[in-house]
């Protein structure tokens, strides 16, 4: 069992590792230029002593406070916007201009005019997060609920199930399929403008100071913080593939 | 009456066209405790009748009553079984918490899943309550869903070709399973089928329908005593007398 899934991972492993040396070899033998790329060795030691010295934890959690307010604040409107217009005709039709106007913009040039009127601190970056994250679990949510098969509607009719009765343990539960997909798409693009949030406030976290290492000359420490970030961006990924196999079991009809 | 059809018809919008009119002035009653079948032939509209007696679908003219109220929602006394069971039970709900479906909005979940157990056993479940529908074969889901529907205990069992999608020898299973439930509880029961055997085998009285616009040509008492076997039923001369009568009947009507 684990060692087949060893096998199955190995080769992709393999390659990453091929990749890794050969950079390192294509930088001391002058290929690369060090002041662009330091050698991979000399980044893992800066990134050791980061994590060693504990000076990580500060910008990643700032980070990670970010993307977890801004992707809760707008997967909680998704939801509830997705969810009403997806049920109730009238709430899509005062809705569906509003969406379709600001869907299309893409969130990170609304950041400069949100500054204007939110300053450059945590309010802002959470509202351009949120901003982002909204449309595609909005999206996800709405083609969820009116998808819900009319004969399991028919069913929670004919048994007398209410109005209310029916949306919490029926259409909701129908359309989480639909919603886990679109907080999974909305996840990577929090992350994105988290990240650049913090780049244009220049306050902290993880973008500010790969921004700052760079402008400062400080190339391996930006490396560095750049893996952390990356690894971040993995275990989010992660967990939420994991919530969603968890919530989402009875889907797996080949077990 | 239990239930009452009175000069239903119903027409459906089309594209830039005259509405179809699918169904005219159809007139069905069906009586306390009695097994009726609605015997036509694949597009005729049955399930759209269905769906107008379970106050499912609203009809264009005429009026459905249950117990002499007209109705213009789904009544309490009624419950429909649909044919398509693997899109009728909830997916991610073990076969339990399907059957609670019934009552939970009623008397809790709690009190609903308790409730669940004796329809469970009555349909031969029992012992199945923590699985998954898509653990089950179709007949096994088909039972779930009547054990959902005995579950709300009502006096009107409106049935749309339950046992077209499972193969014949679990129809068979089914029907014997029908017939020993109808035995058991006062049940009156509006049963849609195109099978013919199975209106005989099942029913008191079979309405036989016509093609579009669909009316009732006649309805026939089918007077077999019960209790009824599936198996030995099939061997009746009178079961094999309405067979033929009613297969010629519907495939005279199906060509011409």
């Amino acid at each position: 069992m684990w060692g087949d899934r060893v096998r199955a991972v190995l080769p992709g492993v393999a390659v990453l590792a091929l990749l890794l040396a050969g950079l390192e070899w294509a930088v001391q033998a002058g290929l690369i230029r060090r002041v662009l790329l330091p050698p991979p060795s000399v980044i893992g030691a800066t990134l050791w002593d980061l994590l060693a010295s504990g000076a990580f934890v500060d910008p990643l959690l700032a980070t990670l406070q970010l993307v977890f307010a801004g992707f809760a604040i707008g997967s909680l409107i998704g939801v509830l916007l997705g969810t009403a217009m997806g049920w109730w005709p009238a709430a899509f039709r005062l809705f569906e201009p509003l969406v379709e106007l600001v869907r299309p913009v893409p969130k990170s040039a609304l950041v400069p005019p949100l500054m204007l009127f939110l300053g450059i601190g945590f309010t802002m970056k959470v509202t351009s997060v949120a901003l982002v994250v909204i449309f595609p679990v909005l999206l996800n949510t709405l083609q969820g609920v009116r998808g819900v098969d009319r004969v399991m509607l028919d069913a929670a009719r004919t048994h007398g199930w209410g109005s209310a009765h029916t949306l919490r343990h029926l259409v909701l539960p129908a359309a989480l399929p639909f919603v886990l997909a679109g907080m999974r798409i909305s996840l990577g693009l929090a992350l994105v403008l988290a990240v650049l949030a913090e780049m244009l406030a220049g306050e902290g976290g993880l973008g500010f100071l790969i921004l700052d290492m760079q402008r400062s000359f400080l190339i391996r420490q930006m490396y560095a913080w750049l893996v952390i970030l990356a690894v971040l961006g993995l275990v989010l990924n992660g967990i939420v593939a994991a919530l969603e196999r968890r919530a989402l079991h009875w889907q797996n009809r080949n077990p | 009456m239990l239930l009452e059809l009175d000069a239903v018809s119903k027409a459906f919008p089309t594209r830039g066209g005259p509405p179809a009119r699918v169904m005219e002035r159809v007139s069905l009653e069906v009586r306390a405790g009695e097994f009726m079948a609605v015997l036509g032939p694949s597009g005729c509209g049955k399930s759209t009748l269905l769906q107008m007696a379970a106050g499912l679908l609203p009809p264009t003219e005429g009026v459905v009553r249950v117990l002499g109220r007209p109705i213009t929602a789904p009544p309490p006394e009624a419950v429909y079984v649909f044919q398509q069971y693997s899109r009728s039970l909830l997916p991610w709900r073990s076969v339990r918490d399907n059957v609670a479906f019934a009552l939970e909005h009623r008397i809790g979940r709690r009190a609903a899943r308790a409730a669940a157990e004796a329809p469970l056993a009555q349909v031969g479940l029992a012992g199945f309550g923590d699985h998954y529908p898509w653990q089950l074969s179709g007949g096994m889901q088909q039972r779930v869903a009547i054990a959902r529907a005995l579950a709300a205990e009502p006096a009107l069992l409106l049935m749309d070709e339950p046992f077209s999608a499972v193969d014949a020898l679990t129809r068979l299973d089914l029907h014997a399973l029908v017939l020993e439930i109808c035995a058991r509880r006062k049940l009156t029961v509006l049963l849609v089928t195109h099978d013919v055997e199975e209106a005989i085998t099942l029913a008191d009285r079979i309405a036989v329908l016509t093609p579009r616009p669909t009316t009732v040509a006649q309805v026939i008492e089918v007077g077999i005593d019960r209790p009824r076997d599936p198996v030995a039923t099939r061997e009746l001369p009178r079961f094999l007398e309405l067979r033929h009568a009613l297969l010629e009947r519907l495939m005279t009507r199906h060509v011409g």
